[in-house]
């Protein structure tokens, strides 16, 4: 996409104005969306994004520019204004690229810019929907969408790194309403890979549209949830969400060197129960979270979180690497090439355990079972924390009595770890996208479902 | 051809004659955008980032489909392709008898001495206040560090095209300078922050920043939760608008024509408590949302929503007023990557009767941050539940700093269980809304 004498002459340009390291993030990348509501095509929406970033490092201080023009002058240009603060005689010398193939561990077929499968998409969400009627009369609506994006990335940097990459990545979702009265409830379904249109082989718009009903018709007839602290059953796949955020986050080193992380200075250290461990694997085959190489050009890992409670690894990146003096794990991650990198999560779960769901609810006197989980935020300094339950379900005497609505877990990221006492076998994972520092990335979440003893819930019985 | 040399305004001429060509009507979105971004940390300057982009955004209506196309590339090529998946997306769409390319051949153009001020600021002086507010913070007692910091200055520009002949200009400019440190007092720990924004750099005030930033900090460390039960809930001027913000959607004429807009058969209605009367005010041009017209190029105006807690109206373009036999209102939205919809502007509330000393009569929960504000509401249902901190007041009196707790219910039947309404509007701190206090009363809180 970028010819190596411009990406040579704009690297040595960089070097030649003091800076010890620089790079070029290459992109292009193809979208294509379609949309239905009920059984009508809502839209079908496309797009080019194009565009170059340029990173200089002065030290641990990073500059950053990017532009849509692939020519010379400007890269050339940009280098110069970036550094004119941090102008100095050159401290490093480029090494001549030396292009290198990655594996592709992560291919597909039915890809975006061969055919689009417009109609092939639209058959599916609309028979999901019709799924979705048939399941109560009470489903009002149903929205739906395909997404598919084929990304093309290549880097240069000056330490003679020049690699490319493309990356194939297929979503999907619908969004089924109940509506009874004034009374409207939600339930959603949604699935992705890092594949092509292929996965619609693995697509069942029975199942789609039944499950979406399925939640829906629940939160239509769910009561007021109680609120207070009590012990949590939170759910398998995306329930992983809670330690995404509040946990996962706080294992990056774009926090941990900020010392903006509560685990900054606790490697080593047991900061979870015994019987938790995590992982983040970016080799997981066509995971949606999953990567060939990251966006700093690095091949991708498994790497091990916490093992048995105790914290192993961070997630880093080349700056992280410099600024905290552990070992790159190929997380260098960013949105587009609008972003700098930064140390990102890929595919990131609690590994199961073997507890039995039985019993995880026979051990409640009054507590929640989260079975579906929704979004959250958290405060990265601190670790607090805030998800939304979007299905949920009372438990007294160690039975499920009711379905609840509007709740909401609040806790910190580091008590959670210490409070999960019990972890099953129904391990699955979930996809979403995560927003941070370098934009929105996919990410994988997953955990099997498990038991928090203590966590404030808040509803509104 | 190259488009090298082209003007914006050449290249959208030559986007619009081939959609024309095709037999089709269209209208063109061009944003253009440069930005500067400095951010610090342990007293230097950790981040520096210059930007400059542009995208072209395409909507095309062949025989009443629909499509839209984007590009950021701009040579002829990619512009010719964008054309052509614009065409080719508007075949799967059903017929939309109600969207059509305005007949508007106006030649519209902001202020920029309003919008866009010129200023002679020195890169020295930006960079300059990103390490006064990260180490003049940092220096302050108890401040661990202060992890997200940074001040910018970010101009854009928006030109609209449509093949009626519409070409409409806006350009903006928008200083800012946010802070959010960390304090911590033995196991104790607090994150807050605050932001503010301007038109002009030298409107930035550093000691502001840092002491807004601090006092929300220090104030929170000694946060507890409070007992569960219902109290009467003041939320600052951010937390407010981003609770009117989460359900917009309530005035939304193309949620209502999509059947999922509760308020849609209730204009005329009252739905709120009768003291509360809601505007839109495009034309504030003391806030951020000022819009002189919308992304069809409609002349926008002020628009009463609620009166006296009656809804007037819900918010249309076209499209939608079209549906709904009605007229636009001036609220369409669309940006490069997307289809047409229905956008507030610069929502304003209009003041109350009651002063300071009778708002803050009694005991009451003053919020001043919440959380999960969109995973945890449904605007369909108008349920919610946030995690919240701020303080437990009595008589204006912060007494106990609160952190740990959740707050829940139903915004909706909030509306009508409003205690009071200040007599004073305050912009939030993006100055995207201009609000009194309103004071809710009976809000169920857990802690």
């Amino acid at each position: 996409m970028l010819n190596n004498q411009t990406a040579e002459s704009v690297i040595d340009h960089a070097l030649s104005l003091g800076a010890d390291f620089a790079e070029l993030f290459v992109e292009k990348n193809e979208t294509n969306v379609v949309s239905t509501l009920s059984d009508e095509v809502q839209s079908v929406e496309s797009g080019i994004n194009f565009g170059i970033g340029l990173r200089l490092v002065y030290g641990t201080k990073v500059l950053y520019g990017y532009t849509n023009k692939t020519d010379r002058d400007e890269l050339l240009r940009i280098a110069s204004v970036l550094a004119a603060k941090d102008l100095r005689d050159p401290v490093s010398t480029l090494k001549s690229f030396n292009f290198s193939h990655i594996s592709d561990i992560h291919p597909a077929s039915k890809i975006l810019s061969v055919d689009a499968e417009i109609e092939s998409k639209v058959a599916y969400l609309v028979a999901s929907d019709r799924a979705a009627r048939a399941a109560g009369e009470q489903i009002s609506q149903t929205r739906g969408s395909c997404m598919q994006r084929e990304q093309h990335v290549e880097i240069f940097n000056s330490e003679g790194l020049h690699t490319n990459d493309r990356r194939n990545y297929i979503r999907s979702s619908l969004t089924a309403i109940a509506a009874d009265g004034n009374e409207q409830a939600t339930g959603s379904w949604n699935d992705g890979g890092l594949l092509g249109w292929e996965i619609a082989a693995d697509l069942d718009p029975q199942r789609t549209g039944e499950e979406a009903a399925r939640q829906a018709l629940v939160n239509l007839t769910a009561k007021p949830c109680p609120s207070g602290r009590m012990p949590v059953i939170i759910g398998n796949g995306f329930g992983g969400v809670i330690f995404h955020e509040a946990c996962g986050h706080l294992l990056e080193t774009t926090s941990v060197a900020k010392k903006a992380s509560v685990f900054h200075d606790q490697m080593g250290e047991m900061i979870a129960s015994s019987i938790v461990s995590a992982v983040d694997d970016g080799t997981m085959a066509n995971e949606w979270g999953s990567i060939n190489i990251d966006d700093e050009g690095m091949p991708t890992q498994r790497t091990q979180l916490i093992k048995d409670g105790q914290l192993t690894n961070f997630l880093v990146d080349r700056i992280g690497a410099q600024q905290t003096g552990f070992a790159r794990s190929g997380s260098g991650r960013r949105e587009s090439y609008r972003y700098a990198p930064a140390s990102r999560m890929r595919n990131t779960f609690i590994e199961p355990g073997d507890a039995r769901m039985d019993d995880m609810i026979a051990s409640i006197d009054k507590g929640i079972y989260a079975s579906h989980m929704g979004g959250g935020s958290v405060q990265p300094g601190t670790g607090e924390f805030n998800f939304a339950v979007t299905e949920g379900y009372y438990i007294e005497d160690g039975k499920i009595q009711y379905p609840v609505k509007a709740a909401t877990l609040i806790s910190t990221g580091p008590k959670v770890l210490k409070e999960i006492s019990m972890i099953g076998q129904d391990f699955s994972l979930a996809c979403g996208m995560c927003g941070s520092i370098s934009g929105a990335v996919p990410t994988t979440v997953g955990q099997a479902t498990l038991k928090v003893d203590d966590i404030l819930v808040g509803g509104n019985a | 051809m190259s488009t090298a040399n082209q003007t914006t305004a050449q290249m959208a001429e030559r986007v619009l004659d081939q959609v024309m060509s095709a037999g089709a009507t269209g209208d063109l979105i061009v944003d253009e955008g440069e930005t500067l971004s400095l951010k610090a940390r342990d007293g230097e300057l950790e981040e520096y980032k210059v930007s400059s982009s542009r995208i072209f955004g395409l909507r095309v209506i062949k025989d009443g489909h629909i499509g839209t196309a984007y590009s950021e590339a701009v040579d002829a090529d990619a512009l010719g392709s964008m054309v052509g998946q614009a065409l080719n997306n508007a075949s799967f769409g059903k017929v939309e008898s109600h969207e059509n390319i305005l007949p508007n051949s106006d030649h519209l153009q902001t202020d920029d001495e309003l919008l866009c001020p010129p200023e002679q600021v020195s890169i020295e002086q930006k960079i300059e206040l990103a390490l006064e507010i990260e180490s003049k913070l940092t220096a302050k007692d108890k401040v661990k560090n202060v992890p997200y910091n940074g001040v910018q200055d970010i101009t854009s520009q928006r030109q609209i095209f449509s093949s009626a002949g519409l070409n409409a200009l806006t350009r903006s400019r928008m200083c800012a300078a946010y802070a959010y440190a960390l304090a911590e007092d033995g196991e104790k720990n607090a994150m807050q922050g605050t932001s503010q924004v301007t038109r002009l750099f030298s409107g930035l005030n550093a000691a502001s920043v840092i002491d807004k930033t601090y006092e929300k900090c220090i104030g929170l460390l000694d946060g507890k939760p409070v007992p569960s039960k219902h109290y009467d809930v003041i939320f600052d001027p951010d937390c407010q608008v981003s609770a009117f913000g989460v359900f917009a959607m309530m005035f939304s004429g193309k949620a209502a024509k999509d059947g999922i807009n509760p308020m849609r058969d209730k204009i005329g209605s009252t739905i709120t408590d009768s003291r509360l009367s809601i505007y839109d005010h495009p034309l504030n041009a003391d806030g951020f949302g000022y819009h002189l017209f919308d992304a069809e190029g409609t002349a926008t105006k002020k628009s009463e929503l609620v009166v006296e807690g009656c809804l007037q109206t819900l918010i249309h373009n076209s499209a939608t007023a079209s549906y709904f036999d009605s007229e636009t209102s001036g609220h369409a939205s669309r940006g490069p990557r997307s289809t047409l919809g229905v956008k507030l502007h610069q929502v304003e509330i209009a003041k109350g009767s009651e002063d300071l000393s009778t708002l803050h009569s009694g005991e009451y929960l003053e919020l001043t941050d919440l959380t999960g504000l969109h995973s945890g509401a449904n605007a369909i249902s108008g349920n919610f539940s946030f995690g919240a901190s701020g303080y437990l007041c009595k008589d204006g009196e912060r007494i106990q700093a609160v952190r740990g707790i959740t707050v829940a219910g139903n915004f909706y039947e909030m509306l009508n269980k409003i205690s009071m309404i200040g007599n004073q509007q305050h912009w939030n701190e993006g100055r995207s809304a201009l609000m009194p206090s309103i004071r809710f009363s009976d809000v169920a809180i857990s802690g």
